[in-house]
C-alpha cells in the first residue's frame, strides 16, 4: 500500500506524459496526401457560411482596403462571415508555414507566384481552380493573361491575381538635365555612362539600400533573365534540374558588379532599401529601383516634395548589348491568392475572390493605395496618376514576367544568390565564387526534391 | 490527516505546474529531439527518418560553426562587459557618487534596458548608416575617415557591431543588479577594511568582489545564455548578413525552418543549442552549491 501511495504521483506524471506524447505523430503526416474535396466551385445558390482568410498586407496603408472588401461582401451576404487576418510581410512565411504544418490553413490565403505557390500545389493544399478562372473562362478573361500565368502549373490554375507588380528604375528629370544625361539610356552600357556622368556631377547615380539582401537580388532577376536564354532559365529556376552552368549566369553577376562600382556604392549591404529610397526622394540620388506598387511613394500625395514628385519618370533596366536571353521580360510578378484544397467553403472563397476582383473592386485597388490591378482596364486617368498608368501600358508590352528571383527559384538557390550577391556588392567575392555557390545549392536543391 | 491524504493533497498543488511544464517545456524539448531526426518541412507529405544525418550537416556546415563562433565571441564580449565593466560601474556609483547623482545616473545607465529591441535595433542601424550615420559622421570630424565603414555592411565589421549595441543597452541592467548586491554588504566590513588601511581598489577586490560572488554567478549565467539565445538584435540589424556573416545559431535555426524549409535541420540545431544552455545552467547548479560566504 505504502509502495502505491509513494508511486502515485509518478503514475500521473506518466500518464500525463503519455497523453501530451501521444498527441504527436510523425510530423506533417496529420491528412497527409488527402486530396483536394471533389465540391464544384462555381457559386453557391446560397452564400452563408464563415470564412477564414489570412493575408501579409497588415501595413496600415494596406489593411483597410482589404477589410473595406470583406465588409462590403459581408452586408451583400448577409449569412457570410469573413474571419480577415493580416500579418506582416516576414511573418506571414513564418504564420503560413505553421498553419501548412498543421494542417489548419485558412480558406483563402496569400501566396508569392513562382515556388513558393508551387509549395503548395505539390502538398496538395491548393484547390485546382482551372475550371473557374482558366484563361477560358468568363473570369479568368477578365484578367491580363501575364498575371494568369503566373499562377500556373503543369497548365492548371492555382491562383487568383490580386495586383500587378514590375520592376523600373525611376530616374529624376532634374538630375538628368543637370548632369547632361540626353534621353533615357537604352543598354546597359549607356546607363553606365550616364552613372559617370551623375557621378560627376554630384549625384549619387543609383540609390540601393540591400541592408536585407533582396533589393539586389530584384536586379539579379533581370540580368538573368537578360542574359539567359528562357528554356536555360526555365530549366535551372526548376530545382528538380537546375544546374546554373549557362556562362550568362555569370555575366549577369559582371554586370551587377558594374552597376555598383560605376553606378552605386560597396557600402550598400549597410543601408536599408528605405534609406536608400530617401536619398531618391531628397534628390541626392538620380536613380532607384523599384516596385510599381512603391510608384505612389514617390508623388506628392505619397509625400515626395514638389522637386521630385514634378520632374520623375521610370524605365525598365536596360539590357546589355547583344544579351543572349529575352530582352523583352521585365521582372515582376503579381501576387495572389490561392484556395485551400480541403476547404469546405472552396465554393464560396471562391464566390469572395471574384467578388474582390470584380471591376468596381479592382478599381478602388488603383485608387485606394495605388496598386495596379491585373483586371483589364482598372486602371484610368481618374483613379490612378501618369506614371501607374504608364507601367501598366509598358506592363501589358512585357514578352513574359521574370519573376523574384528568391520566390521562384527553390530557397536553397535563392539564399546561395543573396549571400552571394551581398559578397558581391562589399567586393568579398567575384562573379564566380557566386556561380559556384549557386550551382552546389541547386545540386543540394535536386537531391532535396528528389 | 494521513500522511496519503497530505500526498494527495500536495500533488494536487503542484499538479497544474507540472502539467503547464509538461506540456510547454518538457514536451516541446522531446518532440524537438525526435523531429530533428527526420527530414521534413512545413509541406511535408512524408517525412522520411534520417537518423543523425541533421547533425552531420550541421558539423559540416560552415555557416553554422561561424554562427556558433558568433555566439561564443558575443558570451566572451558580454561576459566582459556586463559582468566585469558593470561591476566596476556599480562600485563606482556606490563608492564615489554622490548621493544625488547617484540617482540620476543609475536611472540614464538603466533607461538602454528598458527600449525595446527593435527600436534600439533601428536607431543603431541609423548610426551605423554609412552615409548619414552619427558614427561615420564623427570619426569624420576627428579626421579618422579611413577607420569609417559601412558598419552593418561589411561582413568584418557587422557582427561586431551588433554586439557593441547589445552592450549599450545591457550593461546598465546589470550595474543596477550589482548596485542592489553591493548594497547589501554590511557597512561594517568595508569600515574594518578600512581601519587596516586598505584603499578603494583593495576594498574592491577584498570585500565587494566575494561579497557579490552570488550575483556575479547569477549574472554571469544569465549573461551566457542570453548569448547563445540571441536573436532579435541580428535579425533586426542585419538578418544573418552580409553573406552570412553575422548569423547566429538562433538566426540561422529560423533561416532553415521558415525560410529554407528544412525543418529537420533546424530542430537539429535548436538541440545544440539546447544542450549548450544545458551545460550552462547545470555550472550553475554545481557553482552554487559551494560554500556561501553568510553573515
Amino acid at each position: 500500500m505504502k509502495h502505491t501511495t509513494r508511486s502515485a504521483p509518478l503514475v500521473v506524471l506518466g500518464a500525463v506524459t503519455a497523453v501530451a506524447l501521444a498527441a504527436c505523430g510523425a510530423p506533417g503526416t496529420a491528412g497527409a496526401g488527402s486530396k483536394q474535396n471533389s465540391q464544384s466551385l462555381s457559386s453557391p445558390a446560397q452564400k452563408s457560411g464563415t470564412l477564414t482568410m489570412v493575408t501579409k498586407f497588415a501595413d496600415p496603408k494596406y489593411a483597410p482596403y482589404f477589410q473595406g472588401v470583406a465588409k462590403a461582401y459581408e452586408q451583400a451576404n448577409p449569412k457570410v462571415t469573413i474571419k480577415l487576418e493580416q500579418v506582416g510581410d516576414q511573418p506571414y512565411k513564418d504564420k503560413i508555414r505553421v498553419l501548412s504544418a498543421s494542417k489548419q490553413l485558412p480558406d483563402i490565403y496569400f501566396s508569392w507566384a513562382g515556388d513558393f505557390a508551387n509549395k503548395f500545389v505539390r502538398a496538395g493544399l491548393a484547390a485546382d481552380l482551372t475550371s473557374v478562372i482558366g484563361p477560358d473562362t468568363e473570369w479568368g478573361k477578365t484578367f491580363s493573361p501575364a498575371a494568369l500565368k503566373a499562377f500556373e502549373t503543369n497548365g492548371k490554375n492555382f491562383g487568383v491575381p490580386i495586383d500587378l507588380d514590375a520592376k523600373y528604375l525611376a530616374y529624376n528629370k532634374t538630375a538628368f538635365a543637370k548632369a547632361g544625361v540626353n534621353g533615357v539610356p537604352s543598354t546597359l552600357e549607356d546607363l553606365l555612362g550616364a552613372c559617370d556622368k551623375l557621378k560627376a556631377a554630384g549625384y549619387t547615380p543609383i540609390a540601393l539600400g540591400n541592408q536585407y539582401g533582396w533589393p539586389a537580388i530584384h536586379y539579379m532577376t533581370q540580368l538573368n533573365a537578360y542574359n539567359v536564354p528562357p528554356a536555360t532559365l526555365a530549366k535551372d529556376y526548376n530545382p528538380a534540374t537546375g544546374e546554373f552552368t549557362d556562362p550568362g549566369y555569370t555575366k549577369a553577376v559582371d554586370q551587377f558588379k558594374d552597376i555598383i562600382t560605376r553606378c552605386s556604392s560597396k557600402d550598400d549591404n549597410g543601408v536599408s532599401h528605405e534609406a536608400g529610397q530617401a536619398n531618391f526622394i531628397n534628390g541626392k540620388a538620380a536613380m532607384h529601383y523599384l516596385e510599381s506598387v512603391e510608384f505612389q511613394v514617390l508623388t506628392a500625395k505619397g509625400g515626395a516634395p514638389k522637386a521630385l514628385a514634378d520632374n520623375w519618370d521610370f524605365m525598365r533596366l536596360p539590357a546589355p548589348q547583344g544579351a543572349a536571353g529575352d530582352t523583352g521580360a521585365l521582372t515582376g510578378a503579381p501576387d495572389g491568392f490561392m484556395v485551400n484544397a480541403q476547404s469546405k467553403n472552396a465554393a464560396l472563397a471562391v464566390d469572395f475572390l471574384k467578388f474582390m476582383t470584380d471591376q468596381q473592386n479592382a478599381a478602388k485597388l488603383t485608387a485606394d493605395i495605388g496598386w495596379l490591378s491585373p483586371v483589364k482596364g482598372s486602371a484610368t486617368a481618374s483613379n490612378s496618376f501618369p506614371q501607374l498608368q504608364a507601367a501598366l501600358t509598358d506592363i501589358s508590352k512585357a514578352s513574359q514576367f521574370a519573376i523574384w528571383l528568391d520566390t521562384v527559384t527553390n530557397a536553397e538557390v535563392a539564399n546561395a544568390y543573396l549571400s552571394g550577391i551581398e559578397g558581391v556588392i562589399d567586393g568579398s567575392k567575384s562573379s564566380k565564387d557566386v556561380i559556384t555557390g549557386v550551382q552546389q545549392a541547386a545540386a543540394k536543391a535536386k537531391k532535396q526534391v528528389g | 490527516m494521513n500522511t496519503t491524504s497530505m500526498r494527495w493533497r500536495s500533488l494536487a498543488w503542484v499538479l497544474p505546474a507540472m502539467v503547464l511544464l509538461l506540456v510547454f517545456v518538457y514536451y516541446p524539448i522531446v518532440e524537438n529531439l525526435r523531429l530533428s531526426l527526420f527530414s521534413w518541412n512545413a509541406f511535408s507529405v512524408r517525412p522520411t527518418f534520417v537518423g543523425l544525418d541533421n547533425y552531420r550537416t550541421a558539423f559540416g556546415d560552415p555557416i553554422f560553426w561561424r554562427a556558433l563562433r558568433n555566439n561564443t565571441v558575443f558570451a566572451i564580449v558580454s561576459l566582459i562587459c556586463q559582468v566585469g565593466f558593470a561591476l566596476v560601474l556599480a562600485a563606482v556609483l556606490e563608492e564615489f557618487v554622490h548621493q544625488r547623482l547617484r540617482g540620476i545616473l543609475r536611472t540614464i545607465y538603466f533607461i538602454p534596458a528598458v527600449i525595446s529591441i527593435t527600436v534600439a535595433g533601428i536607431l543603431f542601424s541609423f548610426l551605423y548608416n554609412p552615409q548619414i550615420g552619427l558614427v561615420n559622421r564623427l570619426l569624420g570630424a576627428v579626421g579618422l575617415e579611413s577607420w569609417q565603414h559601412s558598419w552593418l555592411g561589411e561582413p568584418g565589421t557587422a557582427m561586431g557591431s551588433i554586439i557593441a549595441m547589445s552592450q549599450w543597452q545591457s550593461i546598465g541592467y546589470t550595474a543596477i543588479l550589482f548596485v542592489v548586491a553591493i548594497q547589501r554588504i554590511p557597512s561594517e566590513m568595508h569600515e574594518a577594511a578600512k581601519v587596516d588601511g586598505a584603499g578603494a581598489v583593495r576594498r574592491f577586490f577584498a570585500v565587494t568582489v566575494p561579497m557579490v560572488r552570488e550575483m556575479t554567478t547569477l549574472i554571469t549565467i544569465l549573461t551566457i545564455s542570453g548569448a547563445f539565445l540571441v536573436f532579435n538584435e541580428v535579425m533586426v540589424m542585419t538578418a544573418g548578413g552580409p553573406s552570412n556573416s553575422s548569423q547566429v545559431l538562433g538566426t540561422w535555426l529560423y533561416r532553415n525552418a521558415f525560410l529554407n524549409d528544412d525543418m529537420g535541420y533546424a530542430s537539429a540545431i535548436a538541440t545544440v543549442i539546447f544542450v549548450i544552455t544545458l551545460a550552462v545552467g547545470a555550472l550553475q547548479i554545481v557553482v552554487s552549491r559551494r560554500r556561501r560566504i553568510e553573515w
